[in-house]
């Protein structure tokens, strides 16, 4: 009758299973404090929230093979301009909006969600706000009345009405603003914002 | 209202009443199953196993609405949103699995404890305070839908996270009933016996619900909220439900074909080392794009190239074991949907999964219709055919052990359920595959992401005709589940020989 | 860094990473499959079968822009799916030792190993 050898039995690899866990588990740990401390509003990756009173724009970087995002000069978001708190607490309702709108179950945020609709990780960057100096104007329009400034670019597909206040649409054009200052690693890919020149 | 008014609407809710009875047991008499044959434990997963069924139904009806909207947008627009449909549609799914899992626990926890639950009447208070809260958290999507930009409607009306959109007095809830389920598994082994099955399986539970708690935060920092989110998502579908699966297969194994304890515990070690190996830092690949440091491009494309290893490793030892098990399993449609188990888990998850996992590749297809085709076949092949494969198991011990084997009466029925089911998924998976590499393609490389580059790639007419077979496939999986539904119900009826009994070689 | 796939290799990068796992999992079942009844076709099919999976990694190499750090990658799926089977054939009839003595409906033990 053959022995089982050591690396062949029950107790060896209960051992092995136990360790290979616990070793990701902690290494996985480990990195995610790091992430987060990196990703934190206000780190260099995630701006912090008073972005939202600057120019945001993208270069791409030869070297990287990506675009970077460039904050520039001050350009204010409904002619105010937001010190930390309030950029942070106006940010926050328009997240909040967009959880509780369910935005995710048809759009991508940061490329996850649902696909019936485009992605939003830079959509206030997107070149179907025609210009800078209407952008505001017709996101806020849109999005307290999508069915009659539908922007469906001949698909049919109509985003609904979902009863979004002036207040919530502001809250949640400051946190598209914010988000996409965001360094995602150059996603979406070949990304041309609305300052590019043709 | 006037008594006599109210006299009159008592009666006919009393009437009601007795028609529904009546009902219900006609279909008692039709169906013919006796509740002797099962255990307690037995009684209350198959408690758990119609409710999945029915879950299932809920998933596949409003999947059918969600995938008709694509192609007819105004189809009950402002009425049920496609959000709306597709929130159920996931969510439904998620839920229904999960009570199949638990159905299945409580299948073999008596016997693999080898002594009688110990909290049974707990149990099935819990069963039931979970089962009318799902019904009320799905009453609520349907009828309130959405909320203001409040904590008040992340509370109590939707979450507005994909897969784990329960509000949160939901989410506390899952909690507790998962400790009343954790009680009743951890209590049944202590008070009986312990074996490796039972470890793993304690172990895992632990992660499971613990990784729950992980997606009930509010954050404001998109980065950090998407980063806790993929912990739920991705460590549940590669890590602890991949395991749970395992601990099922190694019960299962061991029962069907009388492999010996000491061997199916020592593989399912060996399974949770390469899962959790590859599967728990595997979790890069999902930190590509979201913000995260860049670091994670090497962590998630190294570990996604190990985590078809376990697949490879399930591939060899199936050749081994095909030797010394002739297959002669008294229960062919529960062995059918096995295999079908493994290999749509090696396809959804291995090949689909790796075809798009390099972050190369992925900076393109991330957030296409590319993921859609790979979550449909790796969410059915993985996790919905061995919830199904249990259903053969339970409703055979129900129907009194009977033969479900070779020269089976009707047996064209799983046949056709099995062949439509897992046609009509991988027809759609195609479709879903199709669309993605155009709309990756179109969109993204050709059109530099922008929304008119995501229109232009929306109406492009293969898109257009993927999204119409997707539909028609779509339909084809829903006359399978008919079938299916149909075959659970009858198969064994009438059959009077006994399946041979197995016993551990 | 990575460098992003270029437009014309978006088929032949899915086709060859599909292609990997194909042929890994082809190797592994053929490979198998000729310890449990040595043949020697079923050992060339099964080298042939390693032969494409290697040739899927180069061209992925190449399609996926895999330089410094990735080209570890690359070189650990050529040499680790090469190895994974037979190490996990050598587990299987190890952790198997013992129970051929009392299986009865099964002829190929002699076979084995
Ligand atoms: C049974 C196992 C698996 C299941 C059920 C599963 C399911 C899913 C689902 C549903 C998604 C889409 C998530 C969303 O909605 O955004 C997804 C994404 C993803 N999966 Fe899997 N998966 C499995 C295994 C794997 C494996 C083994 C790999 C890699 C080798 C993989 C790679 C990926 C990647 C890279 C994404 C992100 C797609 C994107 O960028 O949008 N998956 N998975
Ligand atoms: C009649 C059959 C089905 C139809 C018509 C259908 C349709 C759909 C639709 C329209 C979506 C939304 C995709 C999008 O956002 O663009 C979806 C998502 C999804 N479905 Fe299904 N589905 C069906 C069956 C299934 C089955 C059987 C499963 C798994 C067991 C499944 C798992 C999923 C998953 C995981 C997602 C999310 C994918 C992602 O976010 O990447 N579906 N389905
Ligand atoms: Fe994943």
């Amino acid at each position: 009758m053959n022995e089982t050898p050591l690396w062949a039995s029950e107790s060896f690899w209960k051992k092995t299973a136990i360790w290979v866990t616990a070793g990701s588990f902690l290494i996985l740990v480990v990195l995610t404090m790091d992430s987060l401390s990196k990703t934190s509003a206000g780190s260099k990756r995630v701006p912090a929230y008073s972005v939202i009173n600057k120019k945001i724009d993208y270069q791409y970087d030869k070297e990287l093979h990506k675009f970077m995002p460039v904050i520039g000069e001050t350009e204010l978001l409904f002619g105010k301009e937001y010190s930390e708190e309030e950029a942070r607490q106006l940010v926050d309702l328009g997240k909040k909006t967009t959880q509780a709108k369910n935005c995710m179950n048809c759009h991508t945020l940061l490329g996850n969600g649902a696909y019936y609709a485009p992605d939003l990780t830079k959509a206030w960057l997107d070149k179907g706000w025609i210009s800078k100096e209407m952008r505001e104007d017709m996101m806020v329009k849109f999005l307290m009345d999508p069915e009659n400034n539908a922007r469906t670019y001949g698909s049919n597909r109509k985003m609904p009405n979902l009863k979004i206040t002036e207040q919530e649409a502001k809250g949640v054009i400051a946190f598209l603003k914010w988000m996409s200052s965001i360094d995602t690693n150059g996603f979406p890919y070949n990304f041309k914002t609305i300052n590019a020149e043709e | 209202m006037n008594t006599s008014g109210l006299n009159e609407a008592a009666q006919k809710a009393a009437a009601l009443c007795e028609k529904s009875r009546a009902c219900v047991n006609d279909f008692k008499a039709w169906v013919q199953l006796d509740s002797r044959n099962l255990s307690d434990g037995q009684q209350l997963a198959v408690k758990y196993f119609i409710v999945a069924v029915i879950l299932f139904f809920a998933q596949i009806l409003f999947g059918l609405l969600a995938a008709t909207q694509f192609i007819f947008p105004g189809f009950l627009y402002e009425i049920l949103d496609f959000s709306v449909n597709r929130m159920i549609h996931i969510n439904a799914m998620i839920v229904w699995m999960l009570y199949g899992f638990i159905g299945c626990v409580y299948w073999f926890l008596e016997e693999e404890s080898g002594t009688e639950i110990v909290g049974l009447k707990l149990g099935n208070i819990a069963f039931w305070v979970l089962t009318a809260a799902v019904t009320l958290v799905v009453l609520v999507y349907l009828l309130v839908q959405i909320g203001p930009g409040k904590d008040s409607s992340l509370w109590f009306i939707n979450e507005g996270r994909e897969y784990i959109e329960a509000p949160r007095w939901a989410d506390i809830g899952i909690v507790v009933v998962m400790l009343i389920f954790f009680y009743n598994v951890v209590a049944t082994f202590s008070k009986g016996k312990w074996s490796g099955i039972a470890g793993v399986l304690t172990l895992d539970l632990v992660a499971l619900a613990g990784l729950y708690t992980a997606g009930m935060f509010y954050m404001t920092n998109i980065t950090h909220e998407q980063y806790w989110w993929w912990w739920v998502i991705h460590l549940w579908v590669e890590a602890t439900w991949e395991v749970l699966v395992g601990v099922i297969m190694a019960w299962s194994l061991m029962k069907l074909l009388g492999v010996r304890r000491k061997i199916v515990q020592t593989w399912l070690y060996i399974e949770v080392a390469l899962m959790f190996g590859s599967g728990i830092l595997g979790l890069g690949h999902h930190y590509f794009w979201i913000g995260t440091p860049e670091y994670w491009l090497t962590i998630g494309g190294f570990f996604s190239a190990l985590e078809p290893i376990p697949l490879v490793a399930m591939v060899v030892h199936a050749v081994y074991d095909s030797g010394s098990h002739a297959l002669k399993s008294g229960n062919h449609p529960a062995l059918a949907w096995i295999i079908a188990q493994a290999f749509g888990n090696f396809f959804g998850a291995g090949v689909w999964g790796f075809m798009h996992t390099l972050p190369q590749i992925n900076l393109y297809t991330h957030g296409t219709q590319w993921s859609a085709s790979h979550g449909h076949l790796a969410f059915f092949g993985a996790y919905a055919t061995i919830n199904i494969a249990f259903f053969y198991l339970a409703i055979q011990h129900w129907r009194g052990d009977v033969w479900m084997g070779g020269g089976s009466q009707n047996a064209w029925r799983w046949k056709w359920a099995l062949g439509l089911l897992n046609g009509g998924v991988l027809g759609m998976t195609i479709a879903l595959l199709i669309a993605g590499y155009e709309q990756s393609f179109i969109e993204r490389a050709v059109e530099g992401s922008t929304w008119g580059g995501y229109f232009t790639a929306q109406n492009h007419p293969s898109f257009q005709s993927a999204m119409i077979w997707r539909l028609f496939f779509g339909g084809m999986t829903f006359a399978g589940f008919i079938l299916l539904v149909w075959d659970l119900l009858t198969i064994g009826k009438g059959e009077t020989r006994k399946a041979p009994e197995i016993i551990e070689s | 860094m990575i460098e992003p796939v270029a437009l014309e290799d978006f088929f032949i990068t899915f086709f060859s990473s599909a292609l990997i796992i194909l042929a890994g999992a082809g190797y592994a079942l053929l490979f198998s499959w000729s310890k449990v009844n040595p043949s020697i076709r079923i050992k060339i099919a099964a080298y042939v079968s390693y032969a494409v999976l290697v040739l899927a990694v180069a061209v992925l190499t190449r399609a996926a822009h895999f330089q410094g750090y990735w080209l570890i990658i690359s070189v650990l799926m050529a040499v680790g799916y090469f190895f994974a089977p037979i190490g996990i054939w050598h587990l299987c009839v190890k952790t198997h030792a013992g129970s051929n003595l009392k299986n009865n409906n099964n002829n190929n033990n002699n076979n084995r190993g």
